[in-house]
Order: structure tokens, then sequence, then C-alpha cells
């Protein structure tokens, strides 16, 4: 058996007795080609590997949690990805979400009760529950700027997949705690703001609801 | 439209990925959405640790690593749900997996080309951060190309179960002879996976050793 038969012999039973697996140490004991070799074949053994048996409490301590959240959130909200796609963004970017908001309102020029406003909205982007097809392009311009992404990019994301059923359960989504930040930096004045008709929108409404 | 009917946890678990999808789109269009949870959740965590360490091949961080692989299974679910067929859902998981790694690499060229290089601004790298690691980039990127290639040269298809089962699987080389048949003997196992493996080392070696 060569040397890189038995690291990848090693790395196949690690990653069958469970945990992490992490190749990196593997790779770190080989040079040259016999590394790239390994790394290769590594590669296509994972991409081979079944599914993993679902452990409840193992999922609940994972980081697939959340990210499955925000699938499921992306699949049954009304703004397509933007659930799985702008909380990532915005940790790329570094920014808690209240500093977000606060550059994206400085940015669309909100003021006093409307910075309110734009962080209802957006924590409502985040959530899934604001169509995209509302969703001027004005905000996704400024949006893109502070996240390092592009209007068009998440315009698409918006869309995706086509729209279901409406969810009857958006009251109990608004008040759920994400990511570690609590819905409480929404205040309940903005919700209450946000649920006038088209009559009585002021230019934040109209950004965010009225369409490009 | 025949009626959603809610399955339980255990039941999830015993269904194939596409059974799976097929499920959460039935429960999405029935307005069921939290009957999608577990399913959506026996999805990702199934995949979450393949997805991770394959991208910690081909990514610096642990970090880049779980953010590419985030992308890439809320991207392959979410898509499978346009309507398209995407054939079998893990293979179809894995492709959008590595579109995700080469983007990454892509957009972080991209910045570079904007900024000047740590290189041209002497003393100042805790600003401007490390240059690309080019040799770690190309390091399973190339290699998983040879082995693709190597891969595709295989005629016998015998020879390609070997592999399949032996190689890139879980088996022993004996379990693998056992469930090829056909006269295959644990020799004849080991034969075959240094033939492949020599071939793939002589595609990251630039040669042709084709024997």
């Amino acid at each position: 058996m060569t040397d890189v038969e038995r690291l990848l012999t090693e790395y196949k039973e690690a990653h069958q007795g469970g945990g992490d697996a992490d190749p990196r140490p593997y790779l770190a004991r080989a040079s040259g080609v016999d590394r790239e070799l390994l790394a290769g074949l590594i590669d296509a053994y994972l991409a081979e590997a079944p599914r993993r048996p679902f452990s409840a409490a193992a999922f609940a301590e994972s980081r697939a949690a959340p990210v499955a959240e925000q699938v499921e959130r992306s699949l049954a909200g009304a703004g397509g990805m933007w659930p799985a796609l702008l909380p990532r963004l915005r940790d790329r970017a570094r920014l808690r979400r209240s500093e977000l908001v606060a550059q994206l309102a400085a940015r669309l020029g909100a003021q006093g009760a409307q910075q309110d406003k734009v962080g209802l909205y957006y924590h409502q982007m985040e959530q899934g529950l604001l169509p995209e097809s509302g969703v001027s392009d004005t905000v996704l311009e400024a949006l893109g700027k502070i996240v390092d992404s592009t209007a068009s990019a998440l315009r698409k994301a918006g869309q995706m997949p086509g729209p279901g059923p409406p969810r009857t359960d958006e009251g109990a989504v608004f008040a759920r705690a994400t990511y570690g930040e609590p819905a409480a930096d929404v205040p309940a004045e903005a919700e209450a703001l946000a649920e006038r008709g088209p009559e009585e929108w002021d230019e934040v409404d109209r950004l965010f609801r009225g369409g490009a | 439209m025949a009626e959603f009917e809610e399955l339980s946890q255990r039941h999830l678990e015993e269904l194939s990925d596409e059974q799976l999808v097929e499920y959460m789109r039935r429960a999405r269009e029935a307005g069921r959405h939290e009957a999608m949870k577990p399913a959506v959740a026996v999805l990702v965590y199934g995949y979450w640790d393949n997805l991770v360490n394959r991208a910690r091949l081909k990514l610096r961080n642990h970090a880049d690593a779980e953010d590419v692989a985030a992308e890439a299974v809320a991207s392959a679910i979410v898509s499978a749900f346009d309507g398209k067929s995407v054939g079998e859902f893990r293979s179809w998981l894995h492709t959008i997996l590595s579109r995700r790694i080469a983007d990454w690499w892509q957009a972080k060229e991209q910045k570079l080309e904007k900024t000047r290089l740590p290189s041209e601004h002497q003393g100042d790298e805790d600003v401007w951060g490390r240059e690309p690691a080019v040799d770690f980039e190309g390091e399973a990127l190339f290699a998983r190309d040879c082995v693709r290639r190597a891969l595709e040269e295989i005629e016998d298809p015998r020879h390609r179960r070997v592999i399949d089962l032996y190689v890139l699987g879980r088996n022993s080389a004996a379990e693998t002879a056992a469930l090829v048949g056909d006269g295959m003997t644990e020799a004849n196992v080991h034969q075959i996976s240094s033939r492949f493996q020599r071939r793939v080392r002589g595609l990251l070696e630039g040669g042709d050793t084709s024997d």
C-alpha cells in the first residue's frame, strides 16, 4: 500500500466514524504530487459519499441547523433566496443588523421614524416576508454597496424560486429571533406604520413596497 | 393534485434525496410550511460535513468553506423548486458547490485586481492582507479534474465499479471483489486501484502514463 492509499484509507475511516473529518491534516502528511493526488481522491470520495443518517441532537448543535432554517425560510417566504443570502452577506461585511440598517437608512435619506421603518423592512427581507417585486432598485443598489454585491444579483436572488402559497404564520416568523440578534431592534410602531395602505405610504414605504 | 400527507421524522429519514425534494415541493404547494422543516433538516444535515470538507480542500480557511457550503446547499435545494429537472440531487449539489468555489476564487481575483498587491505595498501587510495562495487554490481543483478524466478513460465497467466501490467508496478490497463477482479477486482490485492512481498521478504530472 502506498502512502497515498494509506492516508486515503485513514481519512475514509475517520469520515465513516463520524465527527468533523477535516481532510487538511491528512493532506499535511503528504507533499508534492502525492498531496495533489490525495486531495483529488478525497474530493472525489466526498462527492460520492452517501447522505449521513440524521441525528436530531447532532443537528441541533451543528452549523447545518441555521443553514437549514434559512433554506426553509427561503422556500416558505416571498423573498426567494434572501433569507439564505442576506444574513451571509451581512456576516461577510462584518456588520450587525443594526449597523447595516443605519447605513442603509443613511443611503436612502431616511430620517427619524423612517429609520425604524427601514429596519423593519430590512428585517422582513432577511425573514423572507417582503416580496422582491415591491423592493425598488434604489434599495437594492444601496444594499449592494453596503454588502459588496450588486442590485441585479440581489434582485435575481429574491426571485427564486417561483412563489408558493402565502404562509399563514407571518406573525410568528416576524417575532422570531434570528442569528443571535432578536427582532426587538424593530420598534412596534414601525410595524404598525408598515401596515398602512398605499394611500398612506411615505417615501420609505414606496421604496420597499412600491416596486422599481 | 393528491392531498399532502405529512410524514414522521423516521419515515422522512428513509426517503431518497429526490423523494425528500418532492415531499418538500408538495408540502410547499399545500401551504404546509412547517412540514417542510424536518425534510430540509434531513437533507442539509446529511450533506453538510461533506460539502464543508470538500470546500476545505479548495479554500483557505474554515469560515470561507462553511460560507460557500451554505450558499451551495441553499442554492441547490431552492433551485430544485424551479421546475427544472436537476437529475440526481447529490450530483447536482456537488456541482453547485464546485461552481460556488470557482465563483469564490473569481471574486477574489477581481477584488485583487482592484487593489494593489501586498508585494507592491511593503511593510503594510496587515492592512492589505496576504496575496492569494495560488498553489493551494490549484491543488484540489486541478486534482479533481485529473480524477474525473481518469475515471472517464476507464472502459471496462467492472473496473469502473472497482474504483467506485473501493477507491472512492467504503468497501474493503475483499468486499469489492465479492460485490463485483465474475472472477474478480482481491489482487485484481489492488491492481486496478494502483493502475487508476498511477493514471491520475500521470495526469497531475502533465505526462501521459496510460498503460
